[in-house]
């Protein structure tokens, strides 16, 4: 599903080149979850940014689907973004002014489905994450934890077949990160679909299929969990 | 996305700063209102402008004369006559080459009898109208002309002839010492100590009804006038008068004439259409033929009209109808290579024209100052806005909205802005409009009849609030406007304040579209 060859990824500065990833190579296949797992300044949200297409490549491309991330065009990207990809992110990042449907349905929106249709699929959505009663809550409205439920409906609402998770337990207690993690796990399970999962908490990364270690920039350990 | 999405979108995010939208839209509603009501300013000038143009005939007439022959003298001396053999000569000739030109309706020579000539009417001849001027023209073109009939019909006969709308006020009653009806002109007033205010004069009944009433023309080529207004009016006048009756050689025509029609008044079509009599040109050269054998021994100098009679007159003047006020211009310039005098009011309508376009502009700048500190409100609106949504822009675009739907969103509120300012903005506008106009005409109706309206006939105390609106919203003949807003004023307003609110929102529309979509993705925030 996820292809990643010969990455390399610098950031040029005043005085030197940091060497942010350095020929980095992963194939993630479909239905998989895994786990990039590393200190902070390994370079593993680096990584996410150049799956998810956010950054170009220095070197080195990413395939997803048999589409070459790296070269797609501003629009090209925004539409691959709609069809196949979806993000937890750890500060949730979700519309102040939007409610939960609202939120959730917004991929949806992009794609230019009638409000209708769109807002009883994120309904049905947010009933599976436990939010059937707080459909219509804005997120200052919402508990850190129940926010995050909101941001994982949202990543799955339209059924992506690839789903970037960036630390999406961070900011939660120990008892709600743990319900975070069994929610996208389920979703992922339910869809067959494949999930990356960037932390840097063992807890987190032990309900992944694959954990993948990385230690400035470079992958260091690439081992299956047994799951 | 869907445009109504994004609309949704746009109405929840101006909402969201309610203090904000509604302080810019503020900026709007009062640019647009001045830009409004500046160009209304403006349109007030030039419909006082048209009414004063209006007012004084009918602006598409050129007035065409020869280098020697002077403005409505008519006289045809051996001077004028020298100059005409250099110059091109008013003739029948020159009259149908007047007529092929382009953008011409109506061409007629124009004569003046040049007799003194009396007008007596009723039993007796009781009415007289001493030296009334007496106009001839071509009756063909009487209607492509423009010329109208108040009454009546037109002479197709010699013995009949129309009479200017207001002549029968030029007569006086020989029995009752002179006597005269007078005629209100608009305007004038009278004071009446009772109520303390001016009352507008009213129409006096003219002596007679010139359709009923058969007229008698009297003249003679030594003829001075009648005797009995002469004696009327006495002083230096009756000795000349009394020459002229005893010596001996008075010979008069006297010419039965029946009225056929009224033509409605119009200085610039001829002085005798409001206070004459109009003739057709045919049969006034029989009446001068018929005046000049009067007196064709008599004396030399009254010999020399004799001329002008003949089949080659030399024409006064000659009046040509342009078809359309712009072809005025055109027409002059044409006749001024053809080497004739023209004179028209169109210069005084473009230098109207050229000053109320000046004061439009100067005013219209004002308006469009204010406007651009609106656009000024709006652009930095927008530009907070992109600012403090910079974060949320990021979210959208990581979700994989369009780059371009983002672009609408930001376009669509700052539009809005200004849409919703343009359309409060002309409303109040309207408001404003109207207010102006109704104390304006309140005060120019409280202080007498109408100073600046032209005589507003009877309604001069009695202005009910609902006919002053009426009035300022509608207009009318004798209502001075001060602001007048047409329909497309509206329409341009609101149209401008949009396209206004866009221009200066494109800037952090692009601004937005720039933001990355890495920057909701970082998580040190």
């Amino acid at each position: 599903m996820i292809e990643v060859r010969h990455l390399r990824k610098e950031y040029p500065t005043a005085d030197e080149t940091v060497v942010a990833l350095e020929d980095v190579n992963l194939s993630i296949p479909r239905g998989q979850i895994c786990c990039i797992y590393g200190e902070s300044g390994s370079g593993k949200s680096t990584l996410l940014n150049q799956l998810a297409g956010m950054e170009k490549p220095t070197r080195g491309g990413v395939r997803i689907g048999g589409v070459v991330v790296s070269r797609l065009d501003e629009r090209e990207l925004a539409a691959f973004r709609q069809r196949h990809l979806g993000f937890v992110f750890q500060s949730y990042n979700l519309m102040p002014n939007l409610n939960a449907v609202e939120n959730v349905a917004m991929p949806l929106m992009f794609r230019g489905v009638p409000k209708e249709k769109r807002e009883a699929v994120a309904r049905g959505i947010l009933r599976r994450v436990g939010l059937g009663k707080r459909l219509t809550h804005y997120p200052t409205q919402m508990s850190g934890g129940q926010q995050q439920r909101v941001g994982i409906a949202r990543a799955f609402v339209a059924k992506p077949e690839v789903v970037f998770a960036d630390e999406p337990t961070g900011n939660l207690d120990s008892k709600t990160k743990l319900d975070v993690m069994e929610m996208i796990c389920s979703f992922a399970r339910d869809l067959d679909q494949t999930i990356v999962l960037v932390t840097h908490d063992d807890n987190m990364a032990r309900y992944a299929d694959r954990i993948v270690t990385l230690l400035d920039g470079r992958v260091v350990d690439d081992r299956l969990t047994g799951n | 996305m869907r445009f109504a999405d994004i609309l949704r979108l746009c109405v929840q995010n101006l909402f969201r700063r309610k203090s904000r939208t509604f302080l810019t839209v503020l900026g709007v509603i009062v640019g647009c209102c001045s830009i409004v009501l500046m160009v209304s300013f403006g349109q007030g000038i030039n419909e006082q402008n048209e009414k004063m143009l209006t007012s004084m005939g009918d602006l598409s007439i050129v007035t065409v004369y020869t280098n020697g022959g002077g403005y409505g003298v008519g006289m045809s001396g051996p001077g004028s006559s020298s100059g005409s053999s250099e110059s091109a000569k008013l003739d029948d000739k020159a009259v149908e080459s007047f007529r092929s030109l382009a953008g011409v309706d109506g061409v007629t020579p124009v004569m003046t009898l040049p007799y003194t000539v009396t007008a007596k009417a009723g039993a007796g001849g009781r009415y007289i109208y001493d030296s009334v001027q007496i106009m001839g023209i071509d009756m063909s073109q009487f209607d492509k002309m423009g010329y109208k009939l108040k009454d009546g019909s037109k002479p197709v006969k010699d013995d009949q002839i129309l009479a200017g709308e207001w002549v029968t006020y030029g007569f006086i009653d020989s029995l009752h010492n002179g006597a005269t009806r007078t005629h209100a002109d608009g305007g004038s007033c009278t004071y009446n100590e009772a109520t303390g205010e001016c009352e507008p004069d009213k129409d006096e009944e003219p002596f007679f009804d010139p359709l009923t009433t058969p007229l008698t023309l009297v003249s003679g080529a030594n003829y001075v006038g009648d005797p009995y207004v002469q004696n009327l009016y006495g002083g230096g006048m009756s000795g000349a008068g009394s020459t002229g009756s005893t010596s001996g050689d008075s010979q008069t025509v006297s010419l039965d004439l029946k009225v056929t029609g009224v033509v409605t008044g119009d200085y610039n079509k001829g002085y005798a259409t409001s206070d004459g009599l109009v003739m057709d040109l045919g049969a006034m050269k029989a009446l001068i033929a018929k005046i000049n054998a009067t007196g064709s021994g008599a004396s030399s100098s009254a010999s020399s009209p004799a001329s002008s009679s003949t089949s080659a007159t030399n024409y006064d003047q000659v009046l040509v109808k342009a078809s359309d006020l712009s072809q005025v211009p055109d027409v002059e310039s044409q006749l001024k290579a053809m080497g004739y005098q023209t004179s028209s009011y169109e210069d005084i309508r473009k230098s109207l024209e050229d000053q109320s376009r000046a004061i439009q502009l100067i005013l219209g700048g004002i308006g469009a100052v204010s406007l651009l500190v609106a656009a000024i409100g709006i652009a930095n609106t927008m530009v907070m806005s992109v600012s403090e949504r910079t974060r949320e822009i990021g979210i959208m675009k990581a979700l994989g909205c369009y780059v371009r739907d983002i672009r609408v969103m930001f376009l669509t509120e700052a539009g809005a802005i200004g849409f919703i300012g343009g359309v409060i903005g002309a409303a109040l506008s309207a408001l404003v409009s109207l207010g102006v106009n109704m104390v304006g005409m309140w005060l120019a109706g409280g202080s007498g009849s109408s100073f600046l309206g032209s005589g507003s006939g009877g309604s001069g105390g009695d202005l009910s609030f609902w006919t002053l609106l009426r009035d300022a919203v509608v207009g009318g003949e004798d209502v001075t406007r001060y602001s007048v807003i047409p329909w497309w004023l509206y329409l341009f307003a609101v149209l401008f304040a949009t396209c206004i609110g866009l221009l200066f929102g494109f800037g952090p529309a692009n601004k937005a579209v720039r933001i990355p979509a890495l920057d909701a993705i970082r998580n040190d925030r």
